[in-house]
């Protein structure tokens, strides 16, 4: 009896609408976030992730009214993502109803961001989004939705951010976003096996095998699907089927 | 018309619980004064996640809380509301903020991950009633007398109770109200079971 492996599913949101990047440009309307979190949950999906890309105040707003939409109507955890620059950002998403926020550029460039964080409303809530890219024989942590190099090294920075209070890691390998080719399963693995929170996987994923892989070879507490699930090449409970018949621990919808 | 009471003594979010636990025959209200939360039929002690904030906003509250306990007012406390029904905590050292209708104390969980995060098994001991559910807790509840234990959840090298009850009062580690259909419908049958038993 231990922990199972979870399946989240991500929607990117800009301006209240569901988008996904492919390699985090050509970006492509999917449709409307709380029908399609409904569905996830329904699918068996374990928790839900928002990454909010809009770029302006009237999308933050917007999404902060999609988070209470949703938190009305959905029963698994919800976390959100995009645009956490303070504690203010944070205490407001949280209100709306967000169970967790992910960390992502503002962490780089203000790393007491995860501290006051974990202080103000618990570890558990503070999620470490790392957008990583591979350069020779290590990984480069990226900023401002995969563009800016930050010079910092990817585990490094994956251990730094659970010392400064981050609960969890979502770590994005930015050469596979979107490829489906699998995850990057070194990454991963590298990254795993300092990690002293749960870890979760994710860009990459083609196949119910690559999620296996994420869990078994990479050593991933959690995989995170995007644009496998809104392509409708399959769902969530036929991938939980197929990583269930591979010896997975998962849970089956009801 | 069955009316609930829950306390809010944090900064975190409720709207889930609300909606899952709402009923035809159910009214829920959100308060922030302790003395409205008892005006309820049952009380609810919600997890949100900043021990800190939680011990300022309970200091004062404790008291009413006991003594409607003790007059046999049924309540169930949810993850950190769980946790407030001991009586201390190793995450706020030296203060006496716990409720103590359980005897015992909150520990840090020393497993290789911590937080225990994601959706776990539950080990009933009489007859099993949700199979798994929704965890996210660095801590966990160490009871003096393990007869209140109803069910234990272990992660990685530790076991812990994740159900507890004493008379009325039921506390859960986990999250029912994130814990899909089948939290929502173990959370609403809990409610029903204390309430008949007041």
């Amino acid at each position: 009896m231990t922990l199972m492996n979870r399946v989240i599913a991500c929607l990117d949101v800009k301006d209240g609408r569901v988008v996904k990047g492919v390699g985090f440009v050509n970006l492509r309307d999917e449709g409307d976030p709380v029908l399609l979190a409904e569905r996830y949950e329904a699918q068996g999906a374990d928790e839900i992730v928002y990454l909010d890309i809009s770029a302006t105040n009237e999308g933050r707003s917007t999404l902060l009214d999609l988070v209470r939409r949703t938190a009305e109507r959905l029963f698994i955890p919800l976390t959100v993502g995009g645009g956490m620059r303070s504690v203010e950002d944070i205490a407001a998403a949280l209100r709306a109803g967000a169970d967790k926020i992910a960390i992502n550029s503002a962490g780089v460039r203000r790393p007491a961001l995860f501290t006051d964080a974990a202080k103000r409303f618990g570890s558990q809530c503070v999620v470490a989004s790392i957008d990583a890219q591979r350069n020779g024989e290590s990984w480069e942590v990226y900023v401002n939705g995969g563009r800016e190099p930050t010079g910092l090294d990817a585990i490094g920075w994956a251990t730094k951010c659970t010392e400064l209070g981050a609960g969890e890691i979502l770590l994005t390998s930015i050469d596979r976003d979107g490829a489906r080719s699998g995850y990057d399963l070194e990454l991963l693995s590298r990254v795993a096996s300092v990690a002293t929170v749960p870890v979760i996987a994710s860009g990459g994923a083609g196949s119910a095998a690559d999620i296996r892989d994420a869990f078994t070879r990479g050593g991933a507490d959690a995989a995170l699907l995007a644009g496998l699930l809104h392509s409708g090449i399959t769902d969530i409970q036929s991938i939980k089927k197929a990583l269930r018949a591979d010896g997975i621990s998962v849970r089956m919808a009801a | 018309m069955t009316h609930i009471g829950i306390f809010d003594y944090g900064a975190g979010n409720l709207h889930s619980l609300v909606k899952a636990i709402e009923g035809a025959d159910r009214s829920v209200s959100v308060d922030t004064d302790i003395r409205l939360s008892l005006k309820g039929d049952i009380l609810i002690l919600p997890g949100v996640g900043a021990f800190g904030a939680a011990v300022a906003a309970m200091r004062g509250a404790q008291g009413y809380v006991r003594s409607a306990l003790a007059d046999g007012r049924p309540c169930l406390g949810v993850c950190l509301g769980m946790q407030m029904l001991f009586d201390s905590s190793e995450e706020a050292p030296g203060s006496n903020v716990g409720i103590g209708l359980i005897p015992g104390r909150v520990m840090r969980l020393l497993t290789p991950k911590v937080p225990h995060m994601g959706w776990n098994e539950i080990e009933w001991v009489g007859s099993a009633k949700l199979p798994a559910a929704y965890f996210a807790n660095a801590y966990v509840c160490e009871p003096d007398d393990v007869s209140s234990v109803l069910a234990w959840t272990t992660h990685q090298n530790r076991r812990f109770a994740s159900v507890v009850r004493t008379a009325n009062t039921v506390g859960v580690q986990f999250h029912p109200e994130k814990s899909s259909v089948a939290g929502r419908s173990f959370v609403n049958g809990v409610i029903d079971e204390i309430l008949q038993c007041k």
